[in-house]
């Protein structure tokens, strides 16, 4: 599947690969590819987000990830859904930072080299990819793009999307910015 | 939290998708308690047999999900 993705897409493969390392985590997941998509300049995707007004606020995305990394990557919607029990995740995330230090939930073994191994693809990240193929395909474009990478982010369920969202970048949106209003189907 | 306000009410209406969403959340925030606590463990010297049986698995299970690293 990847020698149809341009430099972009590879690009942003790569930047995933390293963003997990970085951060010590156990795989690459969707959030990795979402920072990595954010770190690209003159791509389709990064035209989408910054004609969406993300550019500016790129940190807030950062930092939106980067706590819901903390809290075991639950989304809001997870944590709302897990409230309706009765069950409240801060208080959980707290109490076990307090024993096992900050972080400790957000499921990374610590710092950059700790783990030098491969770090496989995360099933989010491998579906991610897939359904990019997949909305490519329907689209009729020849190469898989960043920007077909971004769209797969905003319909999967989950942390990315859900940041995303927050953040005005939807499916619509980046369809709306990237090929005009209407005639765009959304890709199954 | 509006939001959570109609998450919450529509879980108490038994929404089967909130209720299917909270457990796949739950087992989620499981599988990490589980890994944070087996690390804490591992840590403080105990054996796979000693973690396995405190979890209620099998030793080999246990293994076999944390003992690569």
């Amino acid at each position: 599947m990847f020698e149809r993705f341009t430099k972009d897409a590879r690009a942003v493969v790569a930047g995933a690969v390293e963003h997990a390392e970085e951060a010590g985590a156990g795989s690459v997941d969707a959030e990795h590819l979402l920072l990595a998509l954010l770190d690209r300049e003159g791509s389709r995707a990064s035209f989408a987000l910054a004609a969406l007004g993300l550019a500016e606020r790129e940190d807030a995305v950062r930092q939106a990830l980067g706590e819901a990394r903390r809290r075991a990557g639950l989304s809001q919607a997870d944590t709302e859904a897990l409230a309706g029990l009765g069950i409240d995740v801060s208080e959980i995330i707290a109490r076990v930072e307090e024993a096992h230090g900050a972080g400790a939930m957000a499921g990374d073994r610590g710092g950059r080299g700790r783990w030098s191994g491969r770090r496989p693809f995360g099933k989010g990240a491998k579906e991610t990819l897939e359904k990019a193929l997949r909305i490519a395909v329907a689209r009729r474009d020849r190469h898989i793009g960043d920007e077909h990478i971004l769209l797969a982010l905003t319909v999967r369920p989950g942390v990315s999307g859900e940041v995303l969202a927050d953040h005005g970048v939807t499916h619509e949106s980046v369809t709306r910015v990237l090929y005009g209003g209407g005639g765009a189907a959304k890709a199954g | 939290m509006t939001e959570a306000t109609d998450l919450a009410e529509r879980a108490g209406d038994r929404d089967p998708r909130v209720g299917l969403r909270a457990v796949a959340a739950l087992r989620r925030l499981l599988e990490q308690l589980e890994s944070v606590q087996v690390r804490s463990a591992r840590n403080q010297g105990w054996s796979w047999q000693e973690i396995a049986a405190e979890l209620g698995v099998s030793r080999q299970a246990v293994h076999k999900k944390y003992g690569r690293h």
